[in-house]
């Protein structure tokens, strides 16, 4: 297991002798033992201080606060009236938001699973002996993840185009008919998708690189005496190995895959809706949409409750069954 | 409380109010001078006005910000303003005026500095667009569109269509007839003419008239039954129907590169689309040129400069509008960069009347821009005009992909409309 914590049994470290201990000031001993303590066991809180401040205010705080805004009908540069719970209930009747959920799940779907399955084959690649400059390709993996959004947009847009795209211009050569990516909601869908992919997938398969590094040669030769081969070793051995591995990356992909974003707004520019038939709008980007775009805060904020309160659903859904799956080892 | 207790929260609440008075003060005055934080979008060209205007003022700093677009530009100063905060000057597009100035105490009434006296010198209807449902005056007009027809005299006369621009003008008095143009010219080289329904028919046809989605209130919608949206609602369909279109979404690459590439003929071009055509096309040079619009009136585009309510110097900051949209400086602009004057005092002068492009095959674009803001009428605008806007050219932009039948598009679009204000 590569990214289980650190074990629980580790003896409790030293605590350190504070420096004003060993200065000898003339004190009664045992005060001095006393304030010294007093100041160890607040010194960790302090070192993890400045990290927890900046989360209360820029994470926990905004999260608190847009449940407060939900309940108004909230114009940013008007005036705000309390409505409770109405902004809830005309969100679940707004077929826009319903459409929303549809392609954001759509979305997840179609960039998580093909992105895991690759991440999961690159990995058993790269995780190959005889593989030279192995840690070059490694590197290579974390290209597209550490380049602009923006930049990979751009790229995949024009490769998606309707009139000039290669990826038309390929289909073209079969025989097959251009695709309007953009304007039709499945293919829609494949082209942002393939841009998350492009994305995630190098994390992914560093991640699966590691723990599949960790997992005991002798098992290999013991499956290898056992008679089994490549591909039994793979799913017998490999597969069961990575488990909690697999487990964290698709809670991982789950939150990240529900939260997408940045490429619908881009491809949707200079429009928020996501194409002219919300084909591609996300839930972010409706929420976006609605709050700075609509300047309807509240309702923004609706939106932002309840894409909340799903990626809590589905992390402990994932949670539970992560439980179970690891106890069964 | 005790007095060591009292003295620490004094000592922390003034570290408090340090903080928030560090925040808000955003240009410092130093040595006397004034900082005027000013807030525009690109293409405007505004930037050699901004530096004469440095020049000649020194005891003022303009510190300009580019925020790109004028999409950006609207939600940086939403989110400033719902901060309590907020430059000197702000350039907002009309497509966001409406929204703005539904909420007019964020600014200035700029009658309490003097605007009345200049009202005058800007085209009533351009004029009215800065001014809010309450009467007070939220924004100064920058530059006006107008609209003209820019087409391809290569590719028109490739298919067998007249190339002069008055006898281009003269082939679509009416959109009809530029629909059956448009129908010409697939005919004979099974192009689309125009880059997309939205941007060259509905948008100009539908302010053509003196009402769009609202009557002469906040509360009076007419989207459903003002027979001008219907209208050019219907030659967009039409325009669908004759397959003139080449469906190539503006703003888009497709679209500058179309500009190249002959991918259409006709774009809807105001004044200051001129510039961005010289700049995706350059190579085109010589073989665009420049048309009336059908009905000839028109106007696409154009800003309002607004004093948001909290900033620190409002006369420095209305002196410097007033400078900076006087007719001299707007004619200077418009030889510059393109963006047609809001004055109409200029149109008639020899300055504007002789004034050609060479890019546009030397077109006299001074007196066709001139010619196509004049006939406008003012159009009460409401808080809620952009969301009813994209929801009804959406529902086009659906027809013409072919992904709802045209049939239905109307009542798709009512619906949306619908939902999205109630949302």
């Amino acid at each position: 297991m590569v990214l289980s914590a650190p074990p629980r049994s580790a003896p409790a470290p030293q605590r350190p002798t504070s420096p004003k201990s060993t200065k000898s000031t003339g004190l009664k001993p045992r005060r001095r033992i006393k304030s010294a303590s007093r100041v160890d066991a607040f010194a960790p809180y302090m070192y993890i201080a400045p990290f927890f401040a900046l989360f209360a205010v820029f994470g926990l705080f905004p999260t608190i606060f847009t449940f407060y805004v939900a309940l108004f009908d909230w114009n940013p540069i008007g005036g705000q009236t309390f409505i409770g719970l109405d902004n809830f209930v005309t969100l679940y009747g707004d077929e826009r938001f319903w459409n929303a959920m549809r392609n954001t799940f759509s979305i997840w779907i179609l960039s998580t699973v093909p992105q895991l399955l690759l991440a999961l084959f690159l990995a058993q690649l790269l995780n190959n002996v005889r593989l030279k400059f192995a840690n070059l390709f490694r590197m290579t993996m974390l290209v597209p993840y550490i380049t602009s959004v923006v930049a990979t947009t751009i790229v995949f847009a024009s490769l998606f185009g309707r009139d000039y795209g290669l990826i038309n211009s390929f289909l073209n050569l079969f025989g097959i008919d251009s695709i309007d990516f953009a304007a039709n909601t499945f293919a829609s869908h494949i082209m942002v998708s393939t841009m998350v992919l492009w994305r995630w997938f190098g994390y992914n398969t560093l991640i699966y690189l590691a723990a599949l590094q960790a997992i005991p040669k002798d098992i290999y030769e013991a499956a290898a005496i056992d008679g089994a081969g490549g591909f039994k070793q793979f799913f017998y051995v490999t597969i069961p190995s990575l488990r909690p591995v697999i487990i964290f990356t698709i809670i991982v992909s789950t939150i990240g895959g529900l939260q997408v974003f940045t490429e619908p707004l881009l491809l949707s520019a200079p429009g928020l809706t996501g194409g002219a038939g919300r084909q591609f709008q996300t839930l972010s980007l409706f929420m976006y949409e609605q709050g700075f775009g609509n300047f309807q805060f509240g309702y923004g904020s609706a939106i932002g409750v309840t894409l909340f309160a799903l990626i809590v659903v589905f992390s402990v859904i994932n949670y539970l069954l992560s439980r179970r799956i690891t106890s069964d080892d | 409380m005790t007095a060591k207790k009292f003295a620490r929260t004094v000592i922390a609440g003034g570290a408090a109010l340090a903080l928030l008075a560090g925040c808000s003060s955003g240009g410092g005055d130093t040595d006397g001078k004034i900082t005027l934080d000013v807030w525009t979008f690109g293409g405007m060209g505004l930037d050699e006005a901004f530096a004469t205007y440095q020049e000649e003022n020194p005891n003022i700093i303009l510190k300009v910000t580019n925020a790109g677009g004028s999409d950006e530009q609207a939600q940086a100063l939403t989110t400033a303003l719902a901060g309590g905060k907020g430059p000197d000057v702000a350039a907002i597009e009309v497509g966001y005026m409406s929204q703005f100035k539904a909420q007019p105490q964020n600014f200035v009434d700029l009658r309490t500095l003097g605007s009345d006296d200049i009202e005058s010198s800007f085209l009533d209807w351009r004029w009215s667009q800065g001014v809010a449902a309450d009467g007070s005056v939220v924004g100064i007009p920058t530059d006006v569109g107008g609209l003209a027809m820019a087409y391809r005299t290569d590719l028109f006369e490739a298919a067998g269509l007249p190339s002069d621009r008055d006898e281009v003008s003269a082939l679509w008095p009416t959109w009809d007839d530029f629909i059956e143009v448009g129908a010409e010219y697939r005919a004979a080289t099974g192009k689309g003419m125009i880059d997309n329904v939205n941007s060259a028919i509905f948008n100009p046809a539908v302010r053509q008239g003196s009402e769009m989605y609202y009557g002469d209130g906040d509360d009076d919608l007419i989207y459903e039954t003002n027979p001008d949206v219907q209208e050019a609602f219907g030659y967009a369909l039409d325009a669908i129907d004759a397959d003139i279109s080449s469906r190539t979404p503006s703003w888009s690459e497709a679209w500058n590169a179309g500009m190249n590439n002959g991918d259409f003929a006709v774009l809807a071009a105001p004044a200051w689309m001129m510039t961005y055509i010289s700049q995706q096309a350059p190579d085109t040079s010589g073989k665009w040129d420049i048309a009336a619009v059908p009905e000839n009136a028109g106007n696409w585009g154009g800003s309002q400069l607004a004093i948001p309510a909290k900033s620190d110097h409002p006369e420095e900051a209305f002196a410097f509008i007033e400078w900076l949209m006087s007719p001299e400086r707007q004619l200077e602009i418009f030889q510059a960069h393109g963006n047609f004057p809001s004055t109409p005092e200029l149109y008639d002068t020899e300055d504007i009347q002789n004034f050609t492009s060479e890019f546009f095959n030397d077109a006299p674009v001074g007196p066709i821009y001139a010619n196509s803001v004049a006939s406008i009428e003012p159009i009460f605008e409401g808080p809620q005009q952009r969301i009813i806007d994209t929801a009804i050219l959406n529902s086009l932009s659906q027809v013409e992909n072919g992904e709802e039948p045209a049939a239905d598009a109307w009542s798709t679009a009512l619906k949306n409309v619908k939902t999205a204000l109630g949302g």
